[in-house]
């Protein structure tokens, strides 16, 4: 993890020309939920911003996102993963009407199991960017609506949270999301908090930039060629 | 460090002794207990291992939904991450497990399950709470 990290952060130099750190100099603990996190000096003045860092991997990749100044969230998943369960069960079980709801509508099974996946990583990209754990922002609390063409929509889930206040606590709305095919093979969700601060809409993009990287040998940019399809 | 062999200790279950504080706990296994001597006094938790059955019926569901090849050692002290469960994985896995026992697991229950033991323990809490 730290070299990728680290080899990653090297890689985001080259995009503030006034950074002026030693990867190597960072430090990494644990908040009190678990989410790992750069221990920042609060007198670092090198680099305006505190970087925020977030991994995901399935069997054979590992994703690091990193964000400047603002919490990140990344989940990656195998676009064709299959579940042991069936969709709709597991659904019902752990996402919210709504969200059975639209999966429900989608007759063509691999379809299904795809807005499934795309689902389930964005909700992970969520819980992992708050960093309270998974009890901290229960699946069936919140819907995320994935409509085409629109932006991705984080909403607490009325019922629920109106019913009993547990576990909606510490779900807050603002936050952004990024959908993307990964060399048509994985999803990748990235989930950042909004400070657009009342723009309506995108206003402000989302600014995400994609490196293929061997930690330490080569970084490659790939957003913005095919290996990196965006969904929304 | 004192180690006292599970033998000369006798008790009407097989317990495990959890230490409340944060004094760090080396070599804790079933077949033996180790204690820290320390001047302080400490106190201590101990709560009851799952029952066999439980352990190997979770065992059984793990199995299942992770695919292990045969002959993979799966016994309660493996923890999932060390089986290769993602967190899809383990929802499946905790609801294949609330199947099997006719309970319903919470989140924050859920989040502190870390090896089949684990596991096994929450289920015999639930079953008996049933």
């Amino acid at each position: 993890m730290l070299a990728s990290v680290s080899s990653l952060v090297q890689t985001n130099k080259r995009l503030d020309t006034d950074a002026n750190i030693d990867p190597r100099s960072f430090e990494f603990k644990k908040n009190k939920f678990g989410k790992p996190e750069i221990l920042w000096q609060s007198d670092e003045s090198s680099m305006e911003w505190p970087l925020h860092f977030n991994i995901s991997h399935t069997s054979s990749l590992i994703a690091c996102g990193i964000a400047m100044d603002t919490p990140i969230g990344i989940d990656v998943e195998e676009k064709k993963r299959k579940t042991v369960k069936s969709i709709l069960s597991l659904a019902r079980r752990y996402f919210t009407p709504s969200e059975v709801d639209y999966l429900a509508k989608i007759s063509d099974s691999d379809a299904q199991q795809k807005e499934f996946i795309k689902l389930w990583t964005l909700k992970e990209a969520y819980v992992k960017a708050l960093g309270r754990g998974f009890s901290g922002a229960p699946f069936n609390r919140f819907s995320i609506q994935l409509e085409t063409n629109s932006r991705i929509q984080i909403s607490k889930a009325a019922k629920v949270c109106n019913d009993s206040a547990s576990g909606c606590d510490y779900l807050s709305e603002n936050w952004r999301f990024a959908l993307a095919e990964l060399n048509s093979s994985y999803y990748m969700s990235v989930c950042i908090e909004d400070n657009s601060r009342g723009f309506e809409n995108d206003s402000v993009p989302l600014g995400l930039k994609v490196w293929k990287t061997i930690p330490f040998i080569e970084d490659t940019l790939v957003s913005g060629t095919d290996a990196v399809k965006l969904i929304t | 460090m004192a180690a006292i062999a599970g033998s000369a200790v006798s008790f009407a279950r097989p317990v495990k002794a959890v230490n409340v504080n944060s004094v760090p706990f080396a070599g804790l296994r079933k077949d033996n207990v180790a204690f820290r001597l320390h001047p302080v006094s400490q106190k201590f938790a101990v709560c009851c291992a799952a029952k066999k059955e439980t352990v190997d019926k979770v065992c059984d569901i793990v199995r299942k939904q992770l695919v292990l090849p045969e002959g993979t050692e799966v016994s309660g002290a493996s923890k999932f991450t060390d089986l290769g469960a993602d967190s899809l994985d383990t929802v499946e896995i905790v609801m294949g497990l609330e199947e099997a026992f006719k309970i319903t697991v919470e989140e924050s229950s859920a989040q502190s399950i870390g090896t089949v033991e684990d596991a096994a323990e929450l289920i015999d809490k639930l079953v008996e709470a049933k």
